[in-house]
């Protein structure tokens, strides 16, 4: 029992880190409803931020944050200019290829600029105190991940609050769901979309920079964190913020858990089964609406 | 008018004879072209970067004067046997999918037309290049890739001068039966197996399951994960419940990185940890455990005692060649492997005089090189029946507090290269409590 609920604690800090990765991709995909295949990139050059942050300024990987956020969210705002903009106006189709573009792009610019070699940020906060878990009955919650957890939480909470009880967040909602409407009462759509970009891509660059503390940083590190972070939005259903959160600890309990009792190689699978299930139930997601 | 004939015959067949008739004079050939099919991109990146310097150093001893470098064709400049024709490396990158490397292996043979392809140096997607090359008859090498099926299908067109998992495998086996003997524990009498995969992870999967059961190891977890895991924890869960003594662990860098992120979240260390390529085999990632002390006690085979490999003279040379590609990096025993195997071929070539097909499989099966020839210790490049080289040999090493190799088996080598062991392998608190090497 005390292994399921370990792992059932392993799944809740993983869980958040996923959320972490995802909430960017509630914003340009779950509420603006544009694709973005490019979004793990986004994670990785985040990731090599806070490495070069901690390497060439000798600064915590953490003190990367804003500034990996405002030039990421100046990278976004420009991708959608000079791109999505464009391809917006075609096909969804043009999207994909458009991003998938842009995933190779940036993917293959971050070898010929970095290598294929493995980055560690040294000396952060959070890697000294890598190894320290507190202890709960008898379960052990690691202590850098539940920080990265709340930090986790606090962007959830801020960007819901933004989305849900803002004139602006107001503004976002009601372009995504009628452009033509939203331009009557003043709304600049193109504005609106640009600004979603920019902060899907500022906050999916600040979860690069803690994830930095865990994982190695590499050209190729983003893709497997997109394939969970679109299943975990189409899972919280498209524009809920707390639906992308509450999705994502599901993914992260439902990974840890099964390879408590099966072999590896379902961890993925259950997570899509997942998927499958609640899409068959509910296609909307757990918290969309049609 | 009879003798006038009789002459002319004779004065034509001099003249042929002189400047070495035949359909592929040395003359005819200008460079020599090699297909370099690569994965430069996708998720074996790191290895692919690193065999592309490696590419680009076979490259650059070849095609000039390196008077004193004992290596084939250090001295003089390009094919000697060819009129001094380069060797050119045509470099694809196959994004690590082995689809697209079949496509462009098509490619490479019959656009470039390429007279060998070396690639991709990963077990799985070379697997799938060998029927697309047997079928056009021409040569392919892979040298760091260690999965035994790449050499026991027989194909005719495939040749691996290094070692393969078989050979390197049993050396860690033997180095563990062996070690009570010369002083080590003799408390260690679990082992948990956990890899990848793919095709080279489920070779060591494989033979290490069999060897583990030959020599009396109770196996208490056996768990194999896919590459591309953004967490590890229920599995390092698993593991640390079995409580094994030994873990013989085969994982690719970004996994392995995972799995010691969440070993030391759970706090679990096993008395050892023995690897097989992988992580192990990849210099940059040894490299990065420089800042962690991460690999410290870690125990993998290689195909050779790079410790003591690297106080040849040759082996400085050609490290010293190696750096103007791989920004400075050393070159680490995967880079090795290839450079040799890069250098196996082009002698084949200058051997073969031609860089017709069944001239150069001539001559590499005639193949007989000695250790003095390599940067690496093998004992000789010589091959079996299905191309592979029987004379390629596996020691054990052991990563030490100085982030370095240092062969501990075979036990001649390891006495030569006098380290002294860490056992048990040290927790994740006595690594962080370490001076970091830089």
């Amino acid at each position: 029992m005390t292994l399921v609920l370990q792992a059932v604690v392993n799944g809740l800090e993983m869980g958040l880190v996923y959320a972490l990765v995802a909430v960017g991709l509630a914003i340009i995909w779950g509420l603006m409803e544009m694709i973005n295949f490019a979004h793990g990139e986004l994670l990785m050059l985040g990731m090599f931020g806070a490495w070069w942050f901690s390497t060439t300024l000798h600064l915590d990987p953490l003190l990367a944050i804003p500034p990996v956020a405002l030039v990421m969210f100046g990278v976004g705002r420009l991708i959608y200019t000079l791109l999505m903009r464009r391809v917006q106006r075609g096909e969804t189709f043009a999207q994909i290829f458009a991003t998938i573009g842009l995933f190779f792009f940036l993917q293959n610019s971050a070898v010929a600029a970095f290598t294929s070699d493995y980055r560690f940020v040294e000396g952060g906060l959070l890697s000294r105190l890598s190894g320290i878990n507190l202890h709960l009955a008898g379960l052990s919650v690691g202590l850098p991940l539940l920080i990265a957890g709340a930090l986790a939480l606090v962007l959830f909470l801020a960007l819901y609050l933004l989305v849900e009880r803002t004139e602006f967040g107001l503004a976002l909602q009601a372009t995504s769901e009628d452009r033509e409407a939203a331009m009557l009462v003043g709304i600049r759509p193109q504005r609106m979309f640009a600004v979603a970009w920019g902060l899907g891509a500022a906050l999916v660059a600040v979860a690069g920079a803690i994830l930095a503390n865990f994982f190695a940083a590499y050209p190729q590190v983003g893709f497997p964190f997109t394939v969970l972070a679109y299943a975990i939005v189409a899972l919280g259903g498209f524009g809920s913020i707390l639906g992308t959160l509450l999705a994502a600890l599901l993914v992260g309990v439902v990974q840890s858990v099964t390879v408590v009792y099966l072999p590896p190689a379902f961890k993925d699978a259950f997570v899509f089964a997942s998927y499958l299930l609640i899409g068959l139930l509910r296609p909307q997601g757990l918290f969309g609406k049609f | 008018m009879r003798g006038f004939r009789v002459t002319l015959a004779a004065v034509v067949l001099l003249l042929m004879a002189a400047i070495g008739f035949s359909p592929s004079a040395p003359a005819a050939v200008q460079e020599v072209l090699v297909g370099e099919l690569l994965p430069l991109t996708g998720n074996f990146a790191s290895l692919g970067q690193q065999y592309l310097w490696a590419g680009q150093t076979a490259e650059d001893i070849v095609n000039n004067d390196y008077a004193g470098l004992q290596v084939p064709l250090g001295p003089g400049k390009g094919f000697p046997s060819l009129g001094g024709a380069t060797l050119k490396l045509v470099v694809r990158d196959d994004q690590s999918r082995g689809d697209l490397a079949r496509t462009l292996a098509e490619q490479l043979i019959t656009v470039n037309k390429v007279v060998w392809l070396n690639g991709d140096g990963t077990s799985g997607n070379t697997s799938l290049l060998q029927p697309v090359v047997e079928g056009f008859g021409i040569p392919l090498s892979c040298h760091p890739c260690a999965s035994p099926t790449l050499t026991d299908k027989g194909f005719k067109w495939f040749w691996r001068t290094g070692p393969n998992d078989r050979t390197m495998v049993a050396s860690v086996f033997s180095f563990l039966k062996e070690w009570p003997d010369h002083g080590g524990p003799r408390d260690l009498k679990t082992i948990a197996l956990f890899s990848c995969d793919n095709l080279f992870c489920q070779d060591n999967h494989k033979i290490a399951t069999e060897l583990a059961t030959r020599d009396g190891y109770q196996i208490v977890a056996s768990l194999t994960t896919k590459t591309g895991a953004t967490t590890l924890a229920s599995e390092v869960q698993r593991l640390q419940a079995a409580n094994p003594d030994i873990l013989f662990l085969v994982q690719y860098p970004p996994e392995t990185t995972v799995f010691q992120a969440d070993a030391k979240r759970a706090g679990w260390t096993p008395k050892v940890i023995a690897t097989s390529n992988g992580a192990y085999s990849d210099q940059t990632w040894l490299v990065a455990q420089r800042a962690t002390n991460g690999a410290a006690g870690w125990i993998g085979r290689d195909p050779t005692a790079i410790d003591l490999a690297s106080q040849k003279p040759a082996w400085k040379q050609v490290n010293e060649i190696y750096k103007k590609y791989s920004h400075g990096q050393d070159m680490g025993e995967l880079a090795m492997r290839e450079i040799t195997g890069l250098l196996w071929m082009a002698d084949v070539i200058n051997r073969a005089k031609s860089v017709d097909p069944a001239a150069l499989a001539r001559a590499a099966e005639e193949t007989n090189m000695t250790p003095e020839q390599m940067i690496i210790d093998y004992k000789g490049i010589k091959f079996d029946k299905n191309h592979q080289n029987e004379l390629a040999t596996g020691v054990v090493t052991q990563v030490g507090w100085d982030d370095q190799k240092h062969t501990i088996w075979p036990w001649d080598l390891a006495k030569r290269a006098g380290y002294t062991m860490i056992h048990p392998n040290p927790s994740w608190a006595e690594r962080d409590a370490k001076p970091k090497p830089r």
